[in-house]
């Protein structure tokens, strides 16, 4: 078996951070902010090892390791830094949270933690088993994380719904690989692809059902339509801080799951498998835009506006590994996007003590004059999601949207367009109420200022947001 | 190489506005003399362009071209011909008038002074781009400062204005897109690598179906902006709720990118689907010509009488741009400036006048002129403009898009001429409701009138507005060889030819 420490390095330093923050604080009890500093090392060592991976990929191109189970190649070491870098904001968001648990912080940051590292480990996976671990290590995390916070129905609510319905989506994902294995003897995708391309399959159906029930079970993870219903009550009902990890990270993770099995394992399947990934990339974006556009609860309405983001991600993948780029761009792009909308809204909204059936836009009446910044950065944050020029957003989509329109999709191209107008309704609602009220609106208190966890995270995401839009070329040359 | 002005050109307002949105708070009562100052740098740039145009050159000048997104073959591309000369100008001139005339705004100065600087960052960068994705970028980022400065600063009725105007117009701009991206692709299979380069996109061969369907995408977006008939239902609500430089600043030159767009995109890169369409948006322009100036004659409300004048001059306009004649187009570009200059003149007095007197009904105004005799004269020298009064700028524009349209579309022509005539109705009858008579209301007798620094505001629109009529050759010399150029362009790939202008009409000869 041909093992390499370094393709798994940052999983390995994610998970003995986790195992040290927990050791430590049955030993030490420390203060929470040490489980910080060890979370802020564990993160910039294993970006460092992906660096490392970086350089080595680009010079050495791709390798296998770990009996063909684990791929190092620019996509997935893109993903996985992608993934590095919104897990990294999303703990910095969630801090104030993870801090606010008291004596269990470090249970929130080894969770974090694992959950990074189950998620990084899936964008490299390219085996149907190693794939459906790095998955559970991931999701199971971020089940308990959900509901961390004691004494809140609505996270305990939110977190057995998305346990159960996460499950559910886990077996048919196992079942499909069951499938495929039957169908092609092969678990590891190079090895699917390797099958099909040497073997005349003159009834695919089994391989077929398979790989539609993995792409169903990933298409719970990344919120894609009509599988995305779990998304809105568990985002609204968990803790503030922890959405845009969980939204990010798992979405980052799910998508580059579904590249390796469809542009890797399935890659010679593309005629059958592109007219479904279609038709649910026009689902999601529908589904999502529509349902955005009626929802009153601003959590709730980044969850779909996700759901049509997924969709916006889909249709890139439409055009097999021509989209490739757009659809890894897209993913850093919205992941840092999410990341950074969701800690706006923990900081202005928070979780509403009277529980979560309550209009949480009313919170942002006049905040363009009550905190100036939080508004700034968070309309910075929604223009870019609404994929106006200047931000990574608009670059996201115009080459998801491009890759599409060449592989011969124009329609799904036309429906994202016209959804993309649409979308500006929802987000610019927001906006609307953060600056276009009348004066009175502006008199009430400001809401607490965030703490500098939060304040750095929303900076980083904005600063991404309009650098990647206004200097894209690097990071597209990057991807090929 | 070079210093960069046109860089310049859109560096600077948008440099201005980060310096005035990071003033200090205290510092709150420089904000407006320091906007005022600092948007005089680009009204000195575009003189220095003024000065330093090759005039009688038809092609691109002070072009520079530096790589931006080398993957994507998008490069900052820029360059300024006849056809966008004046409208640059005409955008900084206006930026520094608004800017001036804005002192009835207190609520968030510096982010209204900032939103005004960055709209007309926008504004020029879309009028020197020379790339279709650069000019995408400007065309689509001016939407948020407009949709501010309506919604922050506007009436009652400002929210419902600025999301009907935002999402009107990005849905327009989206389905160009499309036609921008298949652009880029045509691009990608004729020329090798994909590419935004407006003149490069002059060489390609499109088909005469693809022509129709990109021709659509591209005049669609471009008919929601100018607005052509019956796309127009937003403007009248973002003129009304608008504040008075907002106002200004969509009806001068934020209509214009729309006419713009079709001369200098829709007309030169789809040139069969242009002379295939033009009947029917000749038509349309017709249609709106009428309708504008008969719905104008109808209004209780000043502001919406301006507002529905401008869907009438710019349907002449249109009419000019789709006449396909040398004098048509010609006259269209000067009428763009002109109605920005009059136009803008008309919204900035109704502004004044809602200022002192809190309506802009015509029923409660009347003898407005015993008081404020400077500006009635003001107002009734701006409706002379706006109507085509021989000697003012509006003469030279609408005379030479009347005969430019008579040599190709004679029936239009003779139907457009009676929106000149309207034109003279609805201003001037709305002039003596306004201004002449006894003063029904004490109110009116005692509006004050045009201060040194309003007049200041006035002086040089006035000039330029004189200036143009009475000797519009330097302009026009500006202007012909770019629009020549596009008709050429025209003519030669459609294989249409043009029709010359009636020379007997004019010397009576037979």
């Amino acid at each position: 078996m041909d093992v390499s420490y370094l393709a798994v390095a940052p999983e390995i330093l994610l998970l003995t951070g986790a195992v040290l923050v927990l050791m430590i604080d049955v030993f030490a009890r420390p203060r929470a902010r040490v489980h910080a500093w060890l979370a802020a090392l564990c993160y910039l060592a294993a970006a460092g090892a992906v660096v490392g991976q970086w350089r080595r990929v680009n010079v050495d191109g791709g390798s296998l390791s770990f009996g063909e189970t684990v791929l190092l190649a620019q996509h997935t070491v893109a993903l996985r830094g992608i993934l590095l870098v919104a897990a990294a904001l999303g703990t910095l968001a969630a801090w104030p949270m993870l801090a606010g648990l008291g004596r269990r912080a470090a249970e929130g940051v080894a969770l974090v933690l694992v959950a990074a590292a189950g998620f990084s480990l899936m964008s490299v996976s390219v085996n149907l088993v190693l794939l459906f671990v790095a998955l559970e290590i991931g999701s199971i995390a971020l089940y308990v994380l959900c509901g961390i916070v004691r004494d809140s129905p609505a996270g305990d609510e939110a977190a057995v719904k998305y346990f159960l319905l996460g499950a559910f989506a886990s077996a048919i994902f196992i079942y499909g690989g069951a499938l495929v294995f039957a169908g092609t003897g092969e678990m590891g995708l190079p090895g699917v692809s390797a099958f099909l391309g040497s073997t005349v399959v003159l009834r695919p159906a089994v391989i077929l059902i398979g790989l539609g029930l993995l792409v169903v079970g990933m298409s719970f993870k990344v919120t894609a339509a009509p599988f995305h219903s779990w998304a809105p009550d568990v985002y609204q009902g968990a803790p503030a801080g922890a959405v845009g990890f969980m939204a990010a990270v798992a979405k980052v993770g799910g998508f580059a799951a579904l590249l390796n099995i469809l542009f890797l394992g399935f890659g010679r399947y593309q005629e059958a498998w592109a007219d479904g990934i279609a038709v649910l990339a026009a689902a999601s974006v529908a589904v999502g835009t529509l349902l955005a556009i009626v929802q009153t609860d601003v959590r709730r309405m980044l969850a779909y506006s996700g759901v049509a983001h997924a969709g916006f991600i889909l249709t890139g993948m439409t055009a097999g590994l021509a989209g490739m780029g757009g659809v890894v761009f897209y993913l850093g792009a919205y992941s840092v996007m999410a990341v950074g909308a969701f800690a706006a809204a923990a900081a202005v909204s928070g979780d509403p003590p009277q529980g979560p059936a309550v209009d949480t836009f009313a919170f942002y009446r006049g905040l363009g004059r009550r905190s100036p910044w939080v508004a700034g950065v968070l309309s910075l944050l929604l223009i870019g999601l609404s994929g106006m020029p200047l931000t990574s957003g608009f670059i996201g989509k115009f080459e998801v949207f491009r890759a599409a329109w060449n592989g011969g999709f124009r329609w799904l191209v036309i429906v994202g367009l016209l959804a993309s107008v649409a979308a500006f309704f929802y987000y610019l609602r927001l906006i609307v109420l953060m600056y276009f009220g009348s004066a009175d609106d502006e008199d009430g208190p400001p809401p607490e200022y965030p703490s500098a966890p939060v304040r750095w995270a929303l900076s980083a995401a904005a600063a991404i947001t309009i650098g990647l839009g206004v200097f894209p070329d690097r990071l597209l040359s990057l991807l090929g | 190489m070079d210093f960069p002005v046109l860089s310049a050109l859109i560096a600077l307002p948008a440099a201005s506005a980060i310096v005035i949105m990071f003033l200090p708070e205290r510092r709150s009562e420089i904000v407006r003399p320091l906007g005022i100052v600092l948007s005089l740098l680009p009204v000195g740039l575009s003189g220095f362009l003024l000065w330093g145009f090759q005039r009688g050159e038809a092609g691109f000048q002070f072009v520079e071209r530096v790589g931006w997104i080398d993957r994507l073959g998008v490069s900052w591309h820029l360059g300024v011909d006849g056809i966008s000369l004046l409208l640059v100008a005409l955008t900084s001139l206006l930026v520094t008038v608004s800017l001036g005339a804005s002192t009835s705004v207190t609520h968030r100065l510096r982010l209204f002074t900032a939103m005004i600087l960055l709209l007309e960052a926008g504004l020029i960068g879309v009028f020197l781009s020379l790339d279709l994705f650069l000019f995408f970028v400007f065309f689509e980022v001016i939407l948020i400062p407009m949709a501010f400065i309506i919604g922050v600063w506007g009436s009652e009725n400002r929210v419902y204005a600025a999301v009907k105007f935002f999402l009107y117009t990005a849905l327009g701009s989206a389905l160009m897109l499309a036609g921008i991206i298949s652009l880029a692709f045509i691009h990608q299979n004729q020329l090798g690598a994909i590419g935004f380069s407006y003149v490069d996109m002059l060489n390609l061969e499109l088909g005469t179906e693809t022509q129709r369907w990109l021709f659509g995408a591209f005049a669609l977006a471009f008919a929601i902006k100018v607005p052509i008939f019956p796309l127009h239902t937003w403007l009248p609500d973002a003129h009304v709720q608008a504040p008075t430089a907002g106002s200004v600043l969509l009806a001068g030159v934020l209509l214009k990118l729309g006419t713009y767009g079709l001369l200098r995109f829709a007309l030169p890169l789809f040139p069969e689907a242009a002379v295939d369409f033009a009947p029917l948006m000749a038509t349309l322009a017709v249609i709106g010509i009428i309708y504008g100036a008969a719905v104008a004659i109808a209004q209780k409300d000043l502001k919406k009488l301006v507002a529905y004048s401008s869907v009438s001059h710019l349907g002449f306009i249109v009419l000019g741009t789709f006449a396909l004649t040398s004098q048509g187009l010609s006259g269209s570009v000067i009428q763009m400036v002109n109605h920005g200059l009059t136009t803008g003149a008309l919204f900035l007095l109704v502004g004044l006048l809602y200022d002192r007197r809190h309506t802009k009904l015509i029923a409660d105004f009347g003898g407005v002129a015993q008081g404020a005799p400077v500006m009635a004269g003001m107002f009734l020298f701006m409706s002379f403009a706006s109507i085509g009064l021989p000697g003012l700028n509006g003469f030279v524009g609408e005379f030479l898009i009347l005969i430019g349209s008579y040599a190709s579309l004679p029936a239009f022509a003779v139907v457009a001429a009676a929106g000149v005539i309207l034109a003279a109705v609805y201003l001037l009858w709305a002039y003596e409701r306004v201004f002449t008579g006894e003063a029904s209301l004490p109110a009116n007798r005692e509006v004050r009138d045009l201060s040194a620094g309003e007049i200041l505001l006035f002086a040089p629109l006035v000039a330029v507005i004189i200036f143009l009529g009475v000797y519009p050759k330097p302009a026009l010399e500006v202007i012909e060889p770019s629009t020549r150029a596009v008709l050429e362009r025209v003519e030669e790939a459609a294989d249409y030819v043009s029709p010359e202008p009636v020379v007997e009409f004019l010397t009576g000869e037979r």
